[in-house]
């Protein structure tokens, strides 16, 4: 896959198309974003049909709140992700009773990254995938586990303290060490290439 | 929440750890405009966006696109203008990026001048309707910082009254103690009281007990006593010729030295006259005087007798009043050993 398909790198000219109605665009879109969207809800939900319906559900947003994306606040790609972890989030939170999505290590949640080329990667993708995956890594598992319990599962921290039995000021602690190693480690990233 | 406790739950905020009231804390925080939250909460945003790029990828499900495609609807009218640069932010729950960053200048990407062109003829409308826009966002923003001061005052005035209250509660609670202590003192003083009292009181007692051995047993109880001694003896006094019908029984013990003397049928006596009973060895010896009552019976205790080993007579005669050391009237009672 070309560099031109890498939804790191998702330029805003192809929303500006969506927005104003070009099909084409829209579908590239898809094409360029939903491997990505769809792992990260296939990671919050645990579940294919959920996430292929949280997907077309994200989508269909898209194509109708498209101008509502403000390119000054983010770029296309933040845009994308945090709308479809919300939508999944919401979906996550509707389940009674409330379970956790998945196993942290079952295959499917994709904790742990593959640091080895996609066959359909890009370039600037697989830097981006190998820069993440290293930062996470390079975490205490516990600060690891801490950051994927609420971005993943959607727990607030008081939630996390009681699923770990940790004290709430542990589990904050946790977080904020871990998002600050991860900000100062994948800095370069939006520096250079602006993910986000 | 202060300004280093809200900044320090921007990564927090950012991975969506936060609670409910805090994330509304700092998402008013934010509204205000502080920038060095803003800039923070930017970097931390970008780190939360690029996260899922480290999850092992995977395909949607083949007929999803198609199903998609299909699904949607006509675009808005409104869209037709392309995207809004600058447009205002989405307030959605959940989409907590799209209110991240401050109404700054946007950036200005190339496509936008074509996309400016062809908004020209609305610039008009679109100003006044940005304009009008902004108002209502501001004013939302305005009120909702209002009412989290007003909850910000409020909770703070409960705070102060419940400090009130404690500090309160606290005196209350210094004063009983001081009272207890007050009241466990003079406790303590009326049982010393107490103690002395059951002291002086046994000291009573024992004076009490001390006199009461001093004067001796009442008479009942001295005659009673008398009866029971084993070493006790009864002398029977018959009347002479001045009292016929009279007689007396005389019991004594000559190991304690006491006696009792029982006499009956004895006349009346005048003129302050008494009776008095003689203890007679080689002469007689005075045991005491006593009188008769309306019954004509007399009675008398003898406290200390003398030494009776020599006694061979007991006699009752009639004295002057106070008696006599020898016998001067008549015997009336006569009594042989």
């Amino acid at each position: 896959m070309s560099s031109r398909h890498a939804p790191s790198i998702i330029d805003p000219q192809l929303l500006a198309r969506v927005a104003k109605g070009d099909h084409q665009a829209f579908a590239q879109l898809y094409d360029q974003s939903s491997p990505l969207l769809y792992t990260l809800a296939l990671r919050i939900l645990g579940n294919r049909e959920e996430a292929a319906d949280v997907l077309q559900e994200v989508y269909l947003e898209i194509w109708r709140k498209i101008a509502r994306y403000d390119v000054g606040r983010g770029t296309p790609v933040a845009w994308l992700v945090t709308l479809t972890r919300s939508r999944a989030i919401d979906r996550l939170r509707s389940r009674v009773p409330r379970t956790p999505a998945a196993p942290l290590d079952s295959p499917s949640a994709g904790r742990i990254p593959d640091l080895g080329p996609g066959p359909f990667e890009s370039r600037a993708d697989q830097e981006l995938r190998d820069a993440v995956g290293k930062a996470l890594s390079n975490l205490p598992p516990a600060q690891q586990q801490a950051i994927e319990m609420a971005y993943y599962d959607g727990m607030s921290h008081s939630e996390i303290a009681a699923r770990l039995n940790q004290p709430l000021g542990t589990v904050k602690t946790r977080i904020k060490l871990g998002m600050s190693k991860l900000r100062d480690a994948l800095r370069p990233c939006w520096e250079n290439g602006d993910p986000s | 929440m202060n300004h280093d406790e809200l900044e320090e739950s921007v990564p927090l905020y950012a991975v969506g750890a936060l609670e409910r009231t805090e994330r509304q804390a700092l998402e008013a925080h934010l509204l205000s405009g502080c920038p060095s939250c803003h800039a923070s909460l930017k970097e931390y945003q970008s780190v939360a966006a690029i996260l899922p790029f480290g999850l092992m990828q995977n395909s949607a499900p083949r007929p999803l696109k198609a199903k998609i495609m299909a699904a949607r609807g006509p675009l808005p009218a409104a869209q037709d203008a392309g995207l809004k640069q600058g447009a205002r932010p989405s307030l959605e729950p959940g989409e907590w990026m799209n209110h991240l960053f401050p109404p700054e200048a946007p950036t200005r990407p190339v496509w936008l001048l074509p996309a400016l062109g062809i908004a020209a003829f609305l610039l008009a409308g679109g100003a006044l309707y940005l304009a009008w826009t902004y108002y209502g966002q501001l004013t939302q923003d305005t009120t909702k910082f209002e009412q989290l001061q007003t909850a910000l005052h409020q909770n703070t005035v409960k705070i102060t009254a419940l400090q009130r209250e404690i500090k309160e509660r606290n005196q209350t609670l210094t004063q009983v103690r001081e009272e207890l202590n007050r009241r466990t003192n003079d406790m303590a003083d009326l049982k010393d009281v107490l103690i002395q009292r059951e002291a002086e009181l046994d000291d009573l007692r024992a004076q009490v007990e001390t006199m009461a051995q001093r004067r001796g047993r009442p008479p009942q109880e001295e005659f009673v006593a008398l009866l029971r001694a084993p070493g006790a003896k009864v002398v029977s006094l018959t009347g002479l010729e001045m009292a016929k019908e009279a007689g007396a029984v005389l019991v004594y013990d000559a190991n304690v030295r006491k006696g009792w003397l029982y006499a009956y049928n004895m006349p009346s006596l005048s003129g302050g006259k008494v009776y008095q009973l003689w203890i007679v060895d080689d002469r007689p010896i005075s045991a005491g005087i006593f009188t008769v009552d309306s019954g004509r019976k007399g009675r008398l205790l003898i406290r200390n007798l003398p030494d009776m080993s020599r006694t061979r007579q007991f006699a009752v005669s009639v004295e002057p009043a106070g008696g006599r050391p020898q016998p001067t009237g008549a015997i009336y009672l006569l009594g042989q050993l």
